[in-house]
């Protein structure tokens, strides 16, 4: 619809080349260029993630992993009286886990933006 | 703070458990319903071409579908009705939760675990459904054995931390905005009740309130999508196991 619309005001300016063209249709050749680079401005989507929200994403995913490790650790050691062994090597997994988890994040991100770069 | 505070309406307990109808319960009934009404009032005409409320719906629609096609597929879509749900749960949710007065359900760390650890309990189980005990093999990356005594630790926790961080980022957004809102709101209340030159200072702190609402807008929006898009993305893995490389 608006694809049909940007040729259609196009044709209208390009046959702006010509002297004896009424000058009414003129100003709605102009008038519709107008309005499409307004359009344009405005139905371009918003960006899919804010810095904030990939920041947030990526925080979220290392706070996660290491409660859970921890959570694991102290569960084993609650369970089998080894207080602290285990809590310490799962928080160190969980850590290792976190930074797993951001990696992956990072890389689909840049996945979805090399994607949409395609797109356009 | 008081706008967080789940209160119960109807006082309800059944066999030692309190089952109270709160202000909690009352407002998912209202996201419901005004789901239900969105879209019932949307497909009510039917026509060829769309009026208003119709492609409002038919939008919604499109871009849900979309990001399932995207993220996990073309069998991804029959998990379709189960994204669509979760997605205009968490975004009406979202939205609602905007107005002046009103409760933000998805401010509640209870409300969005449960959402999670659904998603998730259901990737588990198509998991196994479609690879059988195969599906264990996501936990087994490519690597020398000797490594693996390390890595499948590793990748079980990386799995597990999902609920979690699915359910804590849409929480903590929620709860981070609207508490910014009251902070700011607190602010044009103590100045413009200081007197003199102060008063006239409130309108600053009060634009922001403005500008803070604007972003929460978009915030609502975005948190329902990164909601609905993870889940596509997990249940992708349940679907076809993608090996980490």
């Amino acid at each position: 619809m608006v694809r049909a619309l940007s040729t259609g005001s196009r044709a209208v300016s390009g046959w702006q080349m010509s002297p004896q063209e009424p000058k009414d249709l003129r100003k709605l050749g102009d008038r519709l260029d107008a309005f499409q680079q307004a359009n344009e401005a405005r139905n371009k989507p918003p960006p899919a993630q804010t810095s904030l929200s990939i920041a947030f994403r990526f925080s979220t995913e290392m706070v996660a992993a290491l409660i859970v490790g921890g959570g694991i650790g102290y569960g084993i050691d609650w369970l089998a009286g080894t207080k602290p062994i285990f809590l310490i090597v799962f928080f160190v997994l969980g850590a290792a886990a976190g930074i797993l988890n951001v990696i992956r994040a990072a890389k689909e991100i840049n996945a979805r933006i090399a994607a949409k770069k395609d797109g356009d | 703070m008081e706008q967080f505070a789940v209160k119960p309406l109807i006082p309800l307990h059944i066999g030692g458990y309190d089952v109270s109808f709160t202000n909690q319960s009352l407002w998912m009934c209202i996201v419901i319903g005004a789901i239900t009404l969105f879209m019932a009032m949307a497909t009510s005409k039917r026509s060829l071409v769309p009026g208003r409320m119709q492609s409002m719906a038919e939008i919604s629609y499109e871009f849900v579908a979309n990001m399932i096609g995207t993220a996990a597929g073309e069998d991804g879509l029959r998990f379709f009705p189960f994204v669509f749900t979760l997605f205009m749960f968490v975004l009406f949710s979202n939205f609602l939760g905007l107005l002046p007065g009103s409760f933000t359900v998805t401010s509640q760390i209870v409300v969005t675990f449960a959402l999670a650890a659904f998603v998730v309990a259901m990737v588990i189980v198509v998991g196994f459904i479609r690879h059988g005990i195969g599906f264990l093999k996501l936990f087994v990356p490519h690597a020398p054995w000797y490594l693996l005594i390390l890595l499948i630790p590793i990748e079980f926790i990386s799995f597990m931390t999902r609920p979690i961080s699915l359910s804590v980022r849409l929480f903590a957004n929620m709860l981070a905005g609207h508490t910014l809102l009251k902070v700011f709101a607190s602010f044009v209340i103590a100045l413009g009740g200081a007197g003199g030159i102060l008063s006239l200072l409130s309108v600053a702190p009060f634009f922001l309130i403005v500008a803070i609402t604007a972003l929460e807008l978009l915030v609502a929006f975005l948190q329902a999508y990164v909601f609905a898009i993870l889940t596509c993305i997990y249940l992708n893995e349940g679907l076809h196991l993608h090996e980490h490389h």
